[in-house]
């Protein structure tokens, strides 16, 4: 697949402090990829140097194979970012501002274009009212709409959900898997963890300016992820099945805890050992393998290298 | 170049001064009336006459410059310097807008505001001394330079400045003392040594009188003057074009 996106030993310096410290990531099209880290980790300076914001210390970025430092403006066409920070232009509607977002990517008015984004970010009874008569939840939908009205092949949300409730956030994934469907790139930072479960193909981890990890979500939730199994009995039990190794029994003998994790047992393996014992099983409960767990555990090897 | 951005861009900064007109039309419109007023027809200005024509008509000219070059200034000047404040800058910077479509929109939008009172404030003159236009195309060409100095000036005010006081810094310890010490209301050829000559240094003499030289016939238009200003314009430009391309004070 080829890459959207290629960043080249990135280094961002500020006087007291080194905020991209050799960042080399590629991105493919069509792919989502959250990048995960603490505050202050570099997420927003990776982003900020890839599309304009921030000017980069060394390193070099391609976008659309186009080198930036060669042409900083013509991949700009097909780009769009959805900011941190909430801005919006006071002496415009919802409706102008999208138009004006279109007419800077060079694109004539294209009213169904707009009304099709006003739909999908629930903003339509807004549309002819003033920007800053919006809630934060709207104006957040307002950018997220103005990043993505003149149809952008990569799209960059930096914490696009902040501050927007839970329905409408659903409303987002199911818009951003859709845009994904259509061949749009996303490049997603979040810090509800829950978000890029639910919606990355690839998580990179970041944390003080180097990335840590780049893989594939569903190996790196198997790899370092940890599912917990609790069982509870009926009545106390003096001792479980020989085969079954790891785990353990309370004092009381009435809850038996298990940790799956890479290389052990399978939870469903320990469970099958439990109900061919005929234990007087209860209750089972299951936690998922969390990336939240995944991202501390990476952080704190991180820490420690 | 992105021609629609560019012209998005103008659009956006015309609409946004004509959604306040109150404050930026009619409010230095008025002013520049009492100006006017005060000056020409007060302070002795009815019985005077400067080089043939009566004092009230000699300051039309300067006073249509201060609608103008203040305009101008203050629109590029607030505009650039209210959308960083406001974190709008992000929508300019991500867009594939350049120094040209950037320097394009801001310059061109300030100007429209510019002349736009500039030629209010005329009209407005006419009633009290009538229609007054020797050179057509000289004073076309000293308008619209005016214009487009002041709007490239405030620019780089506006890209420069990071508070609020730094921006008011500018209509207070520059336009007024540069506009009022610049022939305004008065001609600096009759000053007194050395002030005539260190005025001479004053762009805004030469704007004033290049003005004046196309609405009243009055003082030769100086090529010279002419000279400096188009240097001014083609200097100031320069300096804005790299200051964008490097993304002074707005990226980090």
């Amino acid at each position: 697949m080829p890459a959207v996106l290629e960043v080249s030993t990135l280094v961002k310096r500020y006087p007291s402090l080194t905020a991209l410290d050799g960042v080399s990531l590629h991105i493919d099209e069509g792919e989502i990829f959250a990048l995960l880290g603490p505050n202050g980790a570099g997420k927003t300076t990776l982003i900020g140097a890839v599309c304009g914001l921030v000017r980069k210390t060394k390193g070099s970025i391609r976008l659309f194979g186009v080198d930036l430092d060669v042409d900083p403006l013509t991949p700009r066409y097909s780009v769009g970012l959805v900011p941190q920070e909430i801005n919006f232009d006071p002496f415009f509607t919802v409706r102008e501002s999208l138009d004006i977002q279109l007419g800077y990517f060079g694109q004539r008015p294209d009213k169904a274009r707009v009304d099709e984004l006003l739909e999908a970010m629930s903003l339509t009874s807004k549309a002819d009212s003033p920007t800053r008569a919006l809630s934060g939840g709207m104006k957040r939908r307002l950018l997220i709409a103005k990043a993505l009205v003149h149809r952008p092949k990569l799209v960059f949300l930096d914490e696009p959900t902040a501050g927007v409730d839970v329905e409408l956030r659903r409303d987002l994934w199911a818009y951003v898997r859709t845009l994904r469907a259509k061949g749009t790139t996303v490049v997603l930072t979040t810090h509800y963890l829950e978000e890029a479960e639910a919606l990355a193909d690839r998580v990179g981890i970041i944390d003080h300016g180097k990335l840590l990890l780049v893989e594939d979500k569903r190996s790196l939730m198997s790899r370092l992820g940890e599912r917990r199994l609790e069982v509870h009995f009926k009545e106390p039990v003096a001792a479980l099945p020989p085969a079954v190794v790891g785990g353990a029994l309370s004092a009381d003998g009435r809850v038996f805890s298990f940790v799956e994790h890479s290389g052990s047992e399978s939870a469903a393996e320990v469970l099958a050992l439990l109900f061919a014992a005929a234990l007087p099983v209860a209750d089972v409960q299951m936690a998922p393998a969390k990336l939240e767990d995944v991202l501390l555990k990476v952080l704190r090897e991180g820490e420690r290298t | 170049m992105n021609v629609i951005g560019a012209k998005t861009l103008l659009a956006k900064e015309v609409r946004r001064f004509l959604r306040v007109p109150g404050q930026t039309v009619l409010q230095p419109l008025i002013s520049t009336t009492l100006y006017f007023v005060v000056f020409g027809y007060t302070l002795g200005g009815r019985q005077e006459s400067v080089e043939g024509v009566p004092y009230v008509q000699y300051i039309v000219p300067g006073l249509v410059f201060l609608g103008v070059a203040n305009n101008a200034f203050l629109n590029s000047s607030s505009s650039f310097f209210i959308t960083k404040i406001q974190g709008t800058i992000t929508d300019l910077l991500v867009a594939p807008l350049g120094p040209p479509e950037l320097l394009f929109g801001f310059i061109t939008g300030a100007m429209t505001r510019g002349l736009l009172v500039g030629l209010l404030t005329w009209a407005v003159a006419l009633v009290f001394t009538g229609a007054h236009l020797v050179h057509v195309a000289g004073t076309v060409v000293f308008l619209c330079l005016s214009a487009y100095v002041f709007a490239v000036l405030g620019l780089l005010a506006g890209i420069w400045a990071e508070k609020f006081e730094q921006i008011n810094f500018f209509p207070t310890f520059l336009m007024l003392p540069l506009t009022f010490l610049g022939g305004v209301f008065y001609s600096v050829r009759h000053l007194p040594e050395p002030f005539r000559t260190v005025s001479l240094f004053n762009p805004v003499v030469h704007m004033v009188e290049g003005l004046r030289a196309g609405m009243l016939g009055l003082e030769e238009q100086s090529l010279l003057g002419l000279g400096l200003l188009v240097g001014l314009a083609v200097g100031a430009t320069a300096v804005a074009w790299q200051l964008l391309r490097t993304g002074y004070k707005v990226k980090s």
